[in-house]
């Protein structure tokens, strides 16, 4: 949920504010308001809030010129039309390049239905309680009113919100109650805001975990229809211990310190956010990379075995399963388990074993034992079916799965995981641009950690376009790819609903691609919502766009990706940015790996 | 009446049942496989639906479901196949599969087909117990089809009382922490665990690691009888299968 906090003018006061979250900034330019910023308003005390927050100016009735005008000399972002104004005014408004917010006054004889000719000319609606003077009367109306909004705006929720309102507003359910609208109740005075009280407030909202909702798995580990744990009985305690813990310890301070200690001085995180100038130049836009390969063993995937290893370590666990592809994860397990004492097994398809020698040589050096899998097409699927059939066998031990896949909690675990991705890049795009919000987040997509890791923080940002590049092998249409969204539909893998490729008996199909680190049939639940809902888009890239894509990189900018993250690379060819667009590429990994590879097609 | 009830009314002790893939070792064995079964005195049989991933399963059967759908297995296939098997085959059958390939199949059109064919229960190890009881029991007893669920030795006992409460037909005893296949060691523990279950009002069986006429007794004197699957699975593979079901008696 949104915060919009209106009613502002004083500087001083503002100052105090700019550090909360707030997503909206409001400034009354109706001159009959209480709250009206006056003939005189400085410009720059709007520009005191970061370009995160969005700036709102509040008219009634205004003319359309002099709210343009306004618009421009304030640099708005959005307009609230607080009056009657037509369907027409706010086409033009919108027109014009600004946002709009129409609001409507509540009572109990509202009719929703005349909503449907503004539906195509605003972003946003705002429900108030109706009084004599358009709004700014302290009151609430009635909440169950809501129930009677079916539209598809999402809308602001506005009217005497309190700070005793918390709790009744969690308690709220409507799909499309976007964002809360405060003012008078967290006043010391007409427009001067009591920052102290709304931030309690905000605390109590619980907003980051409020934030999450619509992409948050719920209690049984659905994101959307997608998700869940189905899983044979014989594994069913196993995982429902898991399900229990995880967030217990994820939230406990001990482990927030030890993870982030760890992330720190052994990883080492922050990984830094590079700005590609050559490859900008190229594309004619701003692209940044996010350098997951620098961070210790070369690859994201240890972000998530740091965390596993501490939750297997507080859980008492003394022996650790894993499956892995490309072998990274197999490396990131086998890591953190020399550094914690624990017994290590690792199984690995016995054709990935083959294709990624320098890895297998790795794990052992570090102390795992690595068990070939030699059922089905012996890849990472194989492997992961393996994984569960120890973990059947020996329910003591710890299963530390390497993606977004798998029964609930494990997608929603390795999210959280691999967040810290986004979290450093929002902070570093922040420093950089003073903006958190990129235009574009791009990620190769094999089960998916990277990818979720990448965007999780820009899942409820809409202005932030998620990309996702799946391997499309030799090309999607030529059976032999690893593109599950595009060929795939609904099913079930290793314990999870999700989308998958298979045939029309529900036998599922193998993958094909060059990089053994995306050629998994299914996807995490995260993803199979992320497509179906169109938060994300899902691209792919052939093996010959992908061994390209790094070529480039390595030869513009002197980074040699590895195989998976070339495929998020290879998309820059594919889609249209404009100059100042701001593009982030997770760059999952680094191509040392890959060298045998990547030396058969360039030599 | 549902055939599996009727059996457990008329039999309490020593019932044995076995499980073999459908479509194994040939494409055309599923009937003569259920004929010679019948003939040999077997009381309950589970049919296996081949498929890709069978998560817990062992070795020998993962081997024989690959060979069954090499030999070009479906779901629609096994149907055909059982289409006049009510003819001749009177045992109570159920088939036994991964949620996938029923789903993938339709669960409307599943079930219409168990009906027709005559299938009594079903045995769907990942379908979860809480998805089963929202979205498909009441489809299942509409069709007259027992889904019949497992326990195993880590089943807690407060998750126990809700799997007897939600059960139907029989109790799926699972002896070990194993896949498919492995070997029943006799241990106290395990005994202690045989006889909490037996001790429900539902009738169970014990399945996993059942392998001949010993570890049969031993187990089905612990509840109204035992299944086995990967020993005789093996007999069919070494062709002396008449001789393995022969030796159990
Ligand atoms: C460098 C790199 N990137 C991406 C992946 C794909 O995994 P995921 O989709 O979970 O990020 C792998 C997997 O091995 C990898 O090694």
């Amino acid at each position: 949920m949104k915060i919009k906090v209106c009613g502002l003018k004083h500087s001083k006061n503002i100052k105090e504010l700019t550090q909360l979250p707030i997503d909206y900034a409001g400034f009354i330019f109706y001159p009959k308001s209480p709250r009206y910023v006056g003939e005189e308003f400085d410009a720059a005390i709007p520009a005191l809030f970061s370009k995160s927050t969005r700036k709102v100016g509040v008219f009634v009735n205004e003319e359309l010129d002099v709210l343009l005008a306004k618009g421009k000399k304030y640099k708005l972002d959005a307009m609230q039309l607080h009056g009657g104004e037509s369907a027409e005014y706010c086409r033009k408004v919108k027109e014009a390049g600004f946002e709009v917010i129409k609001a409507f006054q509540m009572n109990d004889s509202f009719q929703f239905e005349s909503l449907e000719k503004y539906g195509n000319v605003c972003d946003f609606f705002l429900f108030d309680t109706k009084t004599e003077n358009y709004g700014g009367s302290g009151r609430k109306f009635n909440w169950e009113l809501l129930e009677n909004y079916k539209g598809s705006i999402p809308f602001f929720l506005s009217g005497g919100i309190g700070a005793q309102d918390a709790e009744q507003i969690k308690q709220l359910s409507h799909d499309k109650l976007y964002a809360l609208d405060l003012n008078s109740g967290f006043e010391l005075q007409p427009a001067k805001k009591n920052a102290d009280q709304l931030e309690i407030f905000l605390n109590k909202l619980e907003l980051n975990t409020m934030n999450k909702d619509k992409y948050a798995v719920d209690e049984r580990g659905y994101y959307g229809e997608f998700g869940g744990a189905y899983i044979p009985e014989l594994l069913r305690k196993n995982v429902d211990e898991l399900q229990e813990n995880y967030l217990k310890i994820l939230a406990s301070e001990q482990f927030k310190k030890d993870y982030a200690r760890l992330l720190d001085n052994y990883v080492g995180r922050p990984t830094p956010l590079t700005k590609a100038g050559n490859l900008s130049k190229r594309y004619g836009t701003n692209i940044y990379l996010k350098r997951e390969d620098l961070t210790h063993t070369g690859a994201h995937k240890i972000n998530n075995t740091i965390g596993q290893i501490l939750l297997a370590k507080y859980m008492g666990k003394k022996r650790i399963i894993a499956e892995t592809g490309a072998g990274q994860h197999g490396v990131a397990t086998a890591t953190v388990c020399a550094l914690f004492g624990l017994e290590c097994i690792v199984y690995m398809g016995a054709l990935d074993v083959e294709r990624q020698a320098p890895n297998v040589a790795r794990m052992k050096m570090l102390g795992a034992k690595v068990v070939p899998a030699i059922s089905g097409n012996q890849t990472l699927k194989d492997a992961t079916n393996e994984a569960i059939r120890d973990w059947i066998a020996n329910p003591e031990s710890f299963y530390l799965i390497g993606s977004v896949v798998g029964p609930h909690p494990y997608p929603d675990l390795v999210t959280r995981l691999q967040s810290i991705i986004s979290k450093e890049i929002r902070e570093q795009l922040e420093k950089e641009t003073g903006n958190p919000n990129p235009n574009y987040v791009i990620a190769c997509v094999g089960g998916g950690s990277n990818a979720a890791g990448a965007f999780y923080h820009y899942l409820n940002e809409k202005d932030v376009n998620l990309v996702a590049v799946e391997a499309s092998g030799l090309g999607v249409e030529s059976g032999e790819t690893a593109a599950t969204i595009t060929i795939g539909d609904i099913g079930f893998i290793h314990g999870s609903k999700t989308m998958l490729m298979q045939d029309d008996d529900g036998q599922i199909t193998e993958p094909y691609s060059i990089s053994a680190g995306l050629d998994y049939p299914g996807v995490g639940p995260l993803h199979a919502h992320l497509a179906v809902s169109g938060r994300a888009q899902f691209l792919s890239a052939t093996d010959e766009e992908a061994l390209n894509a790094a070529k480039v990189l390595a030869e513009s900018e002197g980074i040699i990706p590895a195989l998976e993250s070339s495929h998020a690379l290879a998309v820059l060819e594919k889609m249209q940015f404009k100059k100042d667009d701001v593009v982030v590429i997770n760059l999952s990994g680094r191509g040392d790996k890959d060298m045998e590879t990547y030396m058969k097609k360039f030599n | 009446m549902n055939r599996i009830d009727q059996l457990f009314q008329n039999k309490q002790k020593d019932i044995l049942s076995i499980y073999f893939p459908a479509g194994y070792p040939k494409l055309e064995d599923t009937l003569p496989t259920l004929q010679l079964l019948q003939d040999k005195g077997v009381d309950l049989v589970e049919i296996g639906i081949p498929f890709s991933d069978p998560l817990a399963d062992g070795p020998v059967i993962q081997t024989a479901a690959k060979q069954a759908l090499d030999n070009g297995m479906t779901l629609q296939i096994l149907f055909d196949q059982l289409k006049d098997a009510r003819k001749s085959i009177t045992m109570p059958l159920i088939l036994m599969g991964y949620w996938n390939t029923v789903y993938k199949f339709g669960v409307d059109a599943f079930l219409a087909e168990c009906q027709k064919v005559g299938i009594d229960g079903v045995i769907l190890p990942d379908l979860p117990l809480e998805e089963y009881q929202e979205e498909y029991k009441a489809k299942f007893e509409a069709a007259g089809v027992h889904n019949v669920l497992l326990v195993t030795p880590q089943t807690t006992d407060k998750r126990l009382v809700t799997i007897e409460k939600a059960a139907s037909g029989f109790l799926y005893m699972v002896s070990t922490a194993s896949t498919t296949g492995g070997a029943l060691q006799a241990s106290k523990e395990r005994e202690d665990y045989f006889k909490k279950i037996a001790a429900l009002d539902i009738p169970s069986l014990i399945g996993f690691g059942i392998h001949d006429k010993v570890s049969f007794q031993h187990a089905a004197s612990f509840s109204n009888g035992a299944i086995i699957g990967t020993a005789f699975i093996k007999a069919l593979e070494k062709g002396n299968a008449a001789e393995f079901l022969e030796s159990l008696q």
